[in-house]
């Protein structure tokens, strides 16, 4: 996108994003997943853009309790504190951890979204009338054979915490890919587990649905 | 999903919790088993411990014994199609590991099989924190 036809105060793409950043795409991406940067989407017919505002990114690096340049790959999961009240303390650390799932099924990465999950997670459910139930690699190995899903489109139908457990349903469209085939809809009911001051995805049950 | 179905869905998977519910009374697993998926896991923290695996769970129904004046309360019961998930509030838990009078908060995610509505995950909040679930029984 040329350069010229750019607001001054909005970036248009990834690149502009990191670049203002001063990081790598891949980091700006996973910052996005993990740390709430705040990331806005078009939507296009055939795939989404990206946007950011520069005040929005500006706030952001404000309320991080570390300077970004200490940040390294692996650090991914010390996120700021940004809210003071309890309730709201843990939502936005569960959609947090959600963001980073999404984020690893939309780029089609099964790594990125490895940090959301407990180690000893499990999924379940059907895919084309099969029972799938096992361990969370399945997962991994399904969204690494899927590749980029870049139009799908997640909304939070539930967020139920409990002290240290909690419930998130998230309906998801525009499923794409290898696997997945066009536009489809999958509703996933995920259960998480607070641990060790982390919430952590423990189970996912998902359901295809019908085309 | 029309009104019959939803509500033979529904009752199918209470009809599942109740096996639970039955077998935590009575401190008998065995009156449970049948309402567990093969590959259902079970996680919670005991105080500061965590505790996973259904082994866990059967093991400490069986250890705690009857808990007779449980009182189970289902506060949601969310169907789509294949996959569900309910809320159980269980006061009143006693027993030898249980001590008596705490309270059970339960996450139950439920699957659809062809042998009918099983138990693929419960995840538990136990509200008593001074009271470990491994603790060894009260004297």
């Amino acid at each position: 996108m040329p350069e010229r036809n750019t607001p001054q105060k909005t970036l248009e793409s990834w690149k502009q994003i990191a670049a203002y950043l001063g990081r790598s795409e891949r980091t700006v991406r996973r910052w996005e997943a993990t740390e709430g940067l705040p990331v806005h989407r078009r939507e296009h017919e055939k795939q989404d853009t990206v946007f950011a505002y520069k005040h929005e990114i500006e706030a952001w690096g404000r309320l991080r309790t570390k300077c970004p340049d200490s940040m390294d790959e692996s650090e991914n999961l010390s996120f700021p504190k940004l809210s003071t009240n309890t309730y709201l303390a843990e939502h936005d650390a569960i959609t947090r951890t959600m963001h980073c799932y999404i984020a690893g099924a939309r780029a089609g990465d099964g790594d990125l979204m490895r940090p959301a999950f407990h180690p000893s997670a499990t999924i379940s459910g059907y895919c084309q009338g099969v029972e799938y139930s096992g361990s969370v690699e399945h997962v991994f190995q399904w969204i690494n054979g899927n590749g980029p899903a870049p139009n799908i489109n997640p909304r939070f139908a539930r967020i139920e915490i409990i002290e240290t457990i909690a419930v998130v349903h998230l309906e998801v469209q525009h499923w794409s890919g290898k696997l997945a085939g066009a536009n489809a809809r999958a509703s996933d009911v995920f259960t998480l587990l607070k641990c060790e001051g982390e919430w952590k995805i423990t189970h996912k049950l998902f359901h295809w649905h019908d085309r | 999903m029309t009104n019959t179905e939803y509500q033979n869905e529904y009752d199918g998977i209470l009809k599942t919790l109740q096996l639970y519910i039955d077998g935590s009374r009575q401190g008998k697993s065995e009156l449970m088993y049948t309402a567990f998926h093969p590959d259902a896991s079970f996680f919670g923290y005991a105080g500061e411990q965590l505790a996973s695996g259904t082994q866990f769970l059967f093991d400490w129904i069986d250890k705690n014994g009857p808990a007779p004046n449980i009182q189970p309360r289902v506060v949601s019961v969310d169907i789509l199609e294949s996959i569900a998930v309910v809320r159980l509030e269980v006061a009143g838990w006693s027993g030898n590991l249980a001590g008596s009078g705490v309270r059970m908060s339960d996450l139950f995610t439920f699957l659809k099989t062809p042998s009918g509505w099983k138990i693929i995950q419960k995840a538990f909040h136990w509200h008593a924190a001074e009271r470990s679930l491994v603790a060894r029984p009260l004297v």
